[in-house]
C-alpha cells in the first residue's frame, strides 16, 4: 500500500476512534438548521425588511453549519498532527504526500458532514435539484475546511486559531447570510469564503439552478486556499539545516 | 510572594508574552462589533422588555437593538474559548504543580485568576468599541450584567474543556454562545413569551438585563441580575469540584 493510502487510511481511524466527535458532527447540523431557521423565522417584516421564511433560514444555517463543523476540523487536524507530521518528514515522507493526506481526509470528512446537513435540509425544505444541493454544500465545506487548515498552518496554536476562524465565520455568516438585518454591506463582502457558496446552494435550493460564474469562483478559491497552503505547509516542514524547523 | 500569587503572575506572563494572542483579543472584538455596527439598517424595530414592571413592546433603533446582542456574544465566545483552552492546558501542568506541592485550591485559584483577567480585558475591549456607536441607558448595570455572562461562558467553557476533547470543545464553544445569546435570546427574534428550555440557557437572565438597561432608562430585571448570579455560583462551583477532581487525580 502505497504512503497516501496509509495515510488516509490513519487520518480516518484517529477521527472514528473518537465516537464523540463523530455523534457531534451528526447532530450539530441538526440543531445549527432548525435553531437557525426558526429563529429567523421569527423576525418580524418591516417596511425595509422582508421577512425570512422558515426555509430560507434553514438553508442559511446549513451552510454556515457545515463551514464552521468544517473550518474548526481543519484547524485542529493541521495543529494536532504538526510534531508528528515533522518527525514523518525527518524520516523521509514529502511534505507534499502528508498534506495531500491531511487535505484528502478532510474533504472526505467533510463531505459526509456535508451529506448529514443535506440529510436534514432534505427532510425539512424539500430542495429543487437534491444532488446540486448536496454539491455546493460539500464545497462550501469544503472551503472552510481548507481555510481551517491554512489557519492551523500559519497559527501552530488553538487558541489564536479558533479565534480567527470563529470570527471569520461569524462575520461571514452576517454578511454573505443575506442577514435582514443588514444593509449598505460593503463591496468586499463577495470575496468572504461563504458567499458564492450561498448564492449556489440558494439558487439550486429554491430554483433547481445555478450561475456558473459563481461556480468558477468558488473553484478558484479552492485552488487559491490549496496553493496557500501548500506553501505555508512546506515552509513549516523543512527540515534542512537543523533538528528542527 | 505566596505560591498562588506566583502561579497566577507566571500564568498571566504567559499569555501576555503571546503577542499574537493579545492582539487577536483587542483586533477581533474590534473588527466584529464595529462592523457589526456598519452594516445594521437603522431602523426602528419592536422589542419586547419590562418597564415599570410590566412586559411590554418598545421600538428601538436596529443597530441599538443589535448592539445589546453583539457585544456580549463576542465576549461570551472569546471567555468561552479561553476557560476551554486554559483548562485543556491545565491538564499537562497542573498536576506537575500538585507534585511539586501546591495544593489543589491554589492551583485553582490561579487558574480561575486568569480567566477572570482574560475575560474582564475583553468585556473591557467589547464595551469600549461598543460605547463608539452605543452608549447604554444604564451603562454600569449593563456592564455587570456583561461580566455575569462572560465569565459564567468563560467557567462553561472550562467544563467543557474538562469533559470533551479539544475538536468538540471547540464545536460546543462555537454553537452554544452562538444559539443563546444570538438566536434564542435575541428581542429581534424571539418576539413572544420565550420557549420554557431557552429559559434554561446561560444568557436569559443576563441578555433580559441588558436589554432592559441597554434600551430603556429604569432597572426592572434585578431580579433577573440575581438569577443570572446565581447561576453563574453553580457553573463557578460545578467548575471547581471538576478542576479539583482533574488536579487531584493527575
Amino acid at each position: 500500500m502505497n504512503r497516501f493510502a496509509v495515510g488516509i487510511r490513519s487520518n480516518v481511524r484517529t477521527f472514528l476512534r473518537t465516537p464523540l466527535n463523530v455523534v457531534l458532527a451528526l447532530v450539530l447540523p441538526l440543531v445549527v438548521i432548525e435553531g437557525w431557521g426558526q429563529a429567523m423565522a421569527g423576525l418580524p417584516p418591516m417596511p425595509t425588511i422582508e421577512a425570512i421564511p422558515l426555509d430560507l433560514g434553514r438553508v442559511l444555517g446549513a451552510i454556515f453549519g457545515v463551514a464552521i463543523i468544517a473550518g474548526l476540523m481543519g484547524l485542529v487536524q493541521m495543529i494536532s498532527a504538526r510534531e508528528a507530521d515533522r518527525r514523518l518528514v525527518q524520516t523521509g515522507y514529502s511534505p507534499r504526500t502528508l498534506l495531500a493526506t491531511r487535505l484528502a481526509t478532510l474533504a472526505g470528512v467533510t463531505i459526509v458532514v456535508a451529506g448529514v446537513n443535506f440529510g436534514v435540509l432534505w427532510l425539512t425544505v424539500e430542495p429543487e435539484a437534491p444532488l446540486l444541493v448536496f454539491a455546493f454544500l460539500a464545497l462550501a465545506g469544503v472551503v472552510y475546511a481548507f481555510l481551517g487548515a491554512l489557519v492551523g498552518a500559519v497559527l501552530p496554536r488553538l487558541f489564536e486559531g479558533s479565534l480567527v476562524v470563529v470570527f471569520l465565520a461569524m462575520m461571514d455568516a452576517f454578511l454573505s447570510g443575506d442577514s435582514p438585518l443588514a444593509a449598505d454591506v460593503p463591496d468586499f463582502v463577495q470575496y468572504f469564503p461563504l458567499y458564492h457558496p450561498k448564492e449556489l446552494l440558494q439558487s439550486a435550493v429554491f430554483d433547481g439552478t445555478f450561475a456558473a460564474g459563481d461556480l468558477a469562483f468558488v473553484g478558484g478559491y479552492v485552488l487559491v486556499l490549496l496553493v496557500l497552503v501548500t506553501a505555508v505547509f512546506g515552509a513549516t516542514m523543512r527540515t534542512s539545516g537543523g533538528w528542527s524547523a | 510572594m505566596n505560591r498562588t500569587a506566583t502561579a497566577f503572575g507566571i500564568g498571566l506572563r504567559e499569555h501576555a508574552r503571546n503577542y499574537v494572542l493579545v492582539a487577536l483579543l483587542v483586533i477581533l472584538p474590534v473588527s466584529f462589533i464595529t462592523l457589526a455596527f456598519a452594516v445594521t439598517q437603522d431602523v426602528q424595530m419592536p422589542v419586547r422588555t419590562l418597564v415599570d414592571g410590566e412586559t411590554t413592546t418598545v421600538m428601538r433603533g436596529m443597530p441599538e437593538v443589535h448592539g445589546v446582542i453583539m457585544t456580549p456574544i463576542t465576549s461570551s465566545f472569546i471567555a468561552g474559548l479561553a476557560g476551554l483552552f486554559l483548562m485543556r492546558e491545565a491538564r499537562d501542568t497542573d498536576g506537575r504543580l500538585a507534585v511539586v506541592g501546591y495544593r489543589a485550591r491554589e492551583v485553582i485559584a490561579a487558574r480561575f485568576g486568569v480567566l477572570a483577567v482574560i475575560t474582564l480585558v475583553v468585556v473591557g475591549v467589547s464595551v469600549g468599541v461598543m460605547l463608539v456607536d452605543f452608549q447604554p441607558e444604564q451603562l454600569w448595570w449593563f456592564v455587570a450584567a456583561m461580566v455575569i455572562l462572560s465569565v459564567t461562558y468563560g467557567l462553561i467553557g472550562m467544563l467543557v474543556g474538562a469533559v470533551f476533547n479539544r475538536l468538540a470543545g471547540l464545536w460546543i464553544m462555537l454553537i452554544l454562545p452562538m444559539i443563546d445569546i444570538g438566536l434564542f435570546q435575541d428581542p429581534l427574534f424571539v418576539q413572544s413569551e420565550p420557549e420554557w428550555w431557552m429559559k434554561l440557557f446561560p444568557g436569559y437572565h443576563p441578555v433580559r438585563v441588558m436589554v432592559d438597561t441597554g434600551l430603556t432608562t429604569d432597572l426592572d430585571t434585578a431580579m433577573s441580575l440575581g438569577w443570572g448570579f446565581g447561576y453563574l455560583l453553580v457553573v463557578g462551583l460545578l467548575a471547581i469540584w471538576v478542576y479539583y477532581r482533574g488536579t487531584r487525580a493527575t
